[in-house]
């Protein structure tokens, strides 16, 4: 039996994936992590080094690596990219002036070797602000049709404030993985 | 996307998924609690203060076996250092892992001055690799070059991607750009669509602003010799390149980024940050016009936490106090504004 096969084989018994949350600092990663746990979202502070959450999503555990994104800790994200099943790329729709960062980024993640097959998933945050960019419109800016054809990927508009968007985006991811790790179950 | 009149169904849907989850999620809570006093022996829910001293003995560890590779002499001709320092990385990974695992227990400091630890040692280790171990033979990939990139010099974006109508849509954002030695005031109407819209300040130079009633988020970008005051921000504000300027505002999160010579009068539900920025100094909220009681009870910032002076600088991650900012003195404070018309 090959180690792939046998990594496979544990992972599919604990039923474990790993998520792995990055974007801008300020799109609301922290904020979409703490509302889908259901915990209270009024005082957040700017994540300084990492939080991990581990919650139990549908018949699987998800441990979700919520990464600080300010530009001074940028550098740190690849500390976490080992072992990642999902990816989930946060994005401020509102803050239109950073988009071209925001998209620089992405697609700097995206050469990563060691992510190169996790899933992802974007979700264009913050849909409840008025001037927000529609998902399209995100995804337009943020080229994503030029994402590599092998990548599973979808842009699920979402509010961490009202929470609209975030199970269908997650929804998503949870099946998107495990129809990969877990073949067909 | 869903069609409209598909809405309330789904909704309702989606809700009654969610309830089912949030009870899940509080059982599995439960559970987890009770099984929490004997838990797996792995290094989950240590103690601060092991886990500090774990820590540091791996760190001691590991410093000292880079100093030993680094006096072995004639280290190029010596093969197992090649396996020795990566076993030095493996360890450095295995510390990593150990912080990363006790992340949610542990305070922030710790965590941030562990990673910072961590960083240093990942340096140290390239350092010595370099010193012992010629040069071509070793390369690493990942060494981040990007870091020094800055977005300073792109004023006006055009993404290089054909997205004609969403550039269009950035210069519709509201707000004030491009204005010189005026004063800019605006008041949100209450109650309606425009307390959950964005506001935009871009590229003022010696004006004075005032933003009264509630908005959603506040993005401020390359101000000189401004005065902003600003009621209460039901969100965040982003701030970025600012010299000059003294800022009086009430927000649940505040980010400022590349500020010079600036005052800040804050009210905060969070941490104020700032990165890139020195000579900031800051102060308690000091903002007065008429009703602005109503509008910060209504967004949730009616009282004073004190987190004016709770900062973090992300460019500074030690115990000392940053030097590239401190608490205003207040004999140098203005005093209320009010800024009724
Ligand atoms: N209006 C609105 N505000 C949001 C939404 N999501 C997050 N926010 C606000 O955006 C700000 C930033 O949210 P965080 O969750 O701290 O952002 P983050 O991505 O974790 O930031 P870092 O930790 O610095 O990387 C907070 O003030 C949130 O209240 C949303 O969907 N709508
Ligand atoms: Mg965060």
């Amino acid at each position: 039996m090959g180690l792939l096969s046998i990594i496979r084989k544990i992972k599919r018994k604990e039923k474990e994936m790993r998520i792995l949350m990055v974007g801008l600092d300020n799109s609301g990663k922290t904020t979409i992590v703490l509302k889908i746990n259901g915990e209270d979202t009024s005082v957040i502070s700017p994540t300084l080094g990492f939080n991990i959450k581990t919650i139990t999503y549908q018949k699987y555990t998800l441990n979700i690596w919520d990464v600080g994104g300010q530009k001074t800790i940028r550098s740190y994200w690849r500390n976490y990219f080992e072992q990642t099943d999902g990816l989930v790329w946060v994005v401020d729709s509102s803050d239109l002036r950073r988009l071209d960062d925001c998209r620089y980024e992405l697609h700097n993640l995206l050469k990563e070797e060691r992510l190169s097959g996790a899933s992802l998933l974007i979700f264009a945050n913050k849909q409840d602000i008025q001037g927000a960019l529609s998902p399209d419109e995100i995804a337009k800016v943020l080229n994503l049709e030029a994402m590599d054809n092998s990548r599973h990927w979808r842009i699920v508009g979402c509010s961490a404030y009202t929470g609209d968007g975030l199970l269908e985006g997650f929804d998503w991811l949870v099946q998107d993985v495990a129809s990969r790790i877990y073949m067909l179950d | 996307m869903e069609e409209d009149d598909n809405l309330p169904a789904a909704d309702s849907a989606l809700q009654r998924k969610h309830a089912a989850m949030i009870e899940r999620l509080s059982n599995s809570h439960q559970s987890r609690l009770a099984r929490k006093p004997n838990s797996e022996s792995n290094s989950t829910f240590i103690s601060t203060s092991s886990f500090l001293s774990r820590f540091s003995e791996s760190k001691n560890s590991i410093e000292s076996t880079l100093s030993r590779i680094r006096q072995t002499p004639d280290p190029h001709t010596n093969p197992t250092l090649k396996s020795e320092l990566d076993n030095v990385s493996i360890s450095i990974a295995d510390l990593e892992k150990l912080v990363a695992e006790n992340s949610f227990s542990l305070p922030s400091y710790e965590v941030r001055t562990c990673l910072k630890t961590i960083t240093d040692l990942k340096q140290l280790v390239e350092h010595v690799t370099s010193e012992v171990i010629p040069r071509k033979k070793f390369s690493f990939k990942n060494k981040s070059t990007k870091k020094i990139t800055t977005q300073n010099d792109t004023v006006s974006e055009v993404p290089n991607v054909e997205s004609k109508d969403s550039v269009l849509r950035v210069l519709d954002s509201p707000g004030f750009r491009g204005k010189e030695n005026e004063v800019l005031v605006k008041e949100f109407g209450r109650g309606n669509d425009e307390e959950i819209r964005e506001f935009v300040l871009s590229e003022l130079k010696g004006c004075d602003v005032r933003l009264m009633g509630s908005v959603r988020a506040l993005f401020v970008h390359k101000l000189i010799d401004c005065k902003v005051y600003v009621g209460p921000v039901f969100g965040s504000v982003l701030i970025e390149e600012v010299t000059n300027c003294v800022f009086v505002m009430a927000s649940h999160q505040i980010r400022i980024h590349q500020a010079k010579r600036c005052d800040f009068y804050l009210r905060v539900r969070s941490r104020p940050i700032i990165e890139d920025s020195d000579g900031v100094r800051f102060a308690p909220y000091c903002l007065k016009y008429e009703g602005i009681e109503k509008d910060l009870e209504e967004a949730n910032l009616g009282e004073e936490t004190g987190n004016w002076s709770n900062v973090d600088d992300f460019k500074w991650l030690r115990a000392v106090q940053s030097p590239n900012w401190s608490i205003l003195p207040e004999n140098e404070r203005v005093g209320t504004v009010d800024i009724s018309s």
